[in-house]
């Protein structure tokens, strides 16, 4: 068996890759905004025992974590297309929709990930100790100020190690975009693949290239956590 | 000051009953503390007095019976509003400091007067400095509470709950958590708090500090108050057994 790589040399699957590579990156980062947004407000809800949105959140999260984030995407995919929102481009004058594949790749991770991240937050938030709470409340803080000042930056650090998995997790994800036709770096390679048949060399490429985004990933992360590091409290 | 004002206390428990689930822990306690006073509540553990303290500042809220504090009807502050001006003027410290971990030793005193009180950041920052300077903490400021010693921890707790500028300073068992060194430089800083005319309100198991600072000691035992007065009666002529057996195990 010998790999043959030379297909790497022409500019239009070099063109293919490196659009492909930002279109995966720019999903995960959305996606990454997304999953924190849901998962701090979904954190605080049941945090707060919010009547009616304490449920909510609970059965949703439920939903989003047991269920494969590739039966989510096509659900979404399919019922945005279904519903048919549609937006007028103002500079051509045609209709084009609202949800694309590429939102539905963003929301999708968001929500999957994002699940999983209120649960992450959620046990960051009760481990930060009740004393500590306390302390705050009897200097005047309300229980919003005291998640704001204190269980939350607190808590949010403690969160860091299995956040990282989700945003681990949330890049690899992003890889079931190319089955709603989105052109991320599994499209580019599909492509690629069936041009050249050099199937087992592009894998390759594509295995060494999600290794290295995810590792950078777990770096940055590393670095947030020794840059917030809390001396002398053990973490 | 006029009359009327010297002889009314500054806070003031009225047949206060308070249970936990089933369990009741205050069955009626009755207590006053002057402004400028020192009292020290002693007794057994499970006693209730602890919870006598965080009944004053509202922490905990009570099944019956009245506080008030000024002019502050305790139990009837519910929101988190309403216990914004009380608990600026009645600070606690806590047995296990109760510090914000993830700030300095500086930003712990300032927060609470910047973000709940609103005050000016360049002002508390310097009341804050001479506050350090007061508990001996100068050069500690950019610490954080991890990278200190238990002393110096609850140190910077005084120093923070002096730092809201309140009336009264509730002591929970402040030296119970730490080694016996430790002790004396807290308790040192609070004799100074005491001497100053702060009203100073203290749970705790150091007989003879209770013994040296007190104006006034009270004796807890099963939820209620079983004999209160000055120090010299109570440690030197209890008249009740159980506070009588107390002593004996504690002195």
């Amino acid at each position: 068996m010998t790999l043959d790589f030379s297909w790497l040399a022409d500019p239009l699957y070099q063109q293919w890759l490196l659009r492909g590579l930002g279109t995966t990156i720019l999903m995960s980062l959305l996606g990454i905004v997304l999953m924190f947004i849901i998962g701090i407000a979904g954190a605080a809800c049941i945090h707060f025992r919010l009547p009616v949105l304490e449920t909510l959140t609970t059965i949703l999260v439920e939903l989003f974590r047991n269920t494969p984030p590739l039966v989510q995407l096509f659900f979404l995919y399919f019922m945005l297309s279904e519903i048919g929102l549609t937006l007028t481009d103002s500079a051509t004058g045609r209709s084009i929709p609202l949800f694309s594949g590429f939102t539905c790749v963003v929301l999708s991770l968001g929500l999957y990930n994002g699940a999983i991240a209120v649960e992450i937050i959620r046990s960051g938030l009760l481990a930060v100790p009740s004393q500590t709470v306390e302390g705050a409340r009897s200097l005047g803080y309300s229980r919003l100020q005291t998640f704001r000042h204190v269980e939350l930056p607190i808590g949010l650090r403690m969160s860091i190690p299995a956040m990282t998995n989700n945003v681990v997790s949330l890049i690899k994800t992003s890889s079931q975009a190319v089955l709603v036709a989105v052109a991320d770096i599994m499209y580019g390679a599909t492509q690629i693949m069936l041009e050249t048949f050099r199937n087992l060399e592009v894998m390759i490429l594509i295995w060494i290239i999600y290794v290295v985004i995810a590792s950078l990933a777990v770096v940055a992360a590393r670095r947030i956590a020794a840059a917030v590091r809390i001396p002398g409290y053990g973490m | 000051m006029t009359p009327d004002q010297q002889v009314r206390p500054l806070i003031e428990l009225q047949g206060v009953h308070k249970s936990f689930g089933s369990f009741p822990v205050l069955k009626g306690v009755s207590l006053s503390v002057q402004d400028g006073g020192v009292v020290c509540i002693i007794g057994p553990s499970g006693s209730g007095k602890s919870t006598i303290l965080r009944c004053i500042n509202g922490l905990t809220p009570i099944d019956r019976g009245t506080i008030r504090v000024g002019s502050f009807a305790v139990e009837t502050l519910k929101s988190d509003k309403d216990l914004v001006p009380l608990r600026h003027q009645v600070a606690m410290v806590f047995q296990q400091y109760n510090l914000f971990p993830h700030r300095t030793v500086l930003q712990n005193l300032t927060m609470a007067p910047i973000q709940v009180l609103g005050e000016d950041p360049t002002q508390v920052r310097e009341r804050a400095l001479s506050l350090l300077a007061k508990v001996r903490l100068t050069g500690k400021e950019a610490a954080y509470p991890g990278e200190l010693s238990g002393g110096q921890q609850q140190r910077v707790a005084i120093a923070r709950a002096l730092a809201m500028q309140p009336r009264v300073i509730l002591f929970d068992e402040v030296t119970a958590a730490l080694d016996p060194e430790m002790v004396s430089e807290v308790l040192s800083v609070i004799r100074d708090l005491a001497r100053e005319g702060m009203t100073c309100v203290l749970v705790t198991h150091e007989m003879r500090f209770a013994e040296e600072v007190a104006d006034e000691v009270f004796f807890t035992d099963r939820g209620v108050i079983v004999e209160h007065g000055p120090p010299s009666t109570i440690f030197k002529a209890p008249g009740d057994e159980r506070l009588k057996s107390f002593l004996e195990k504690v002195l």
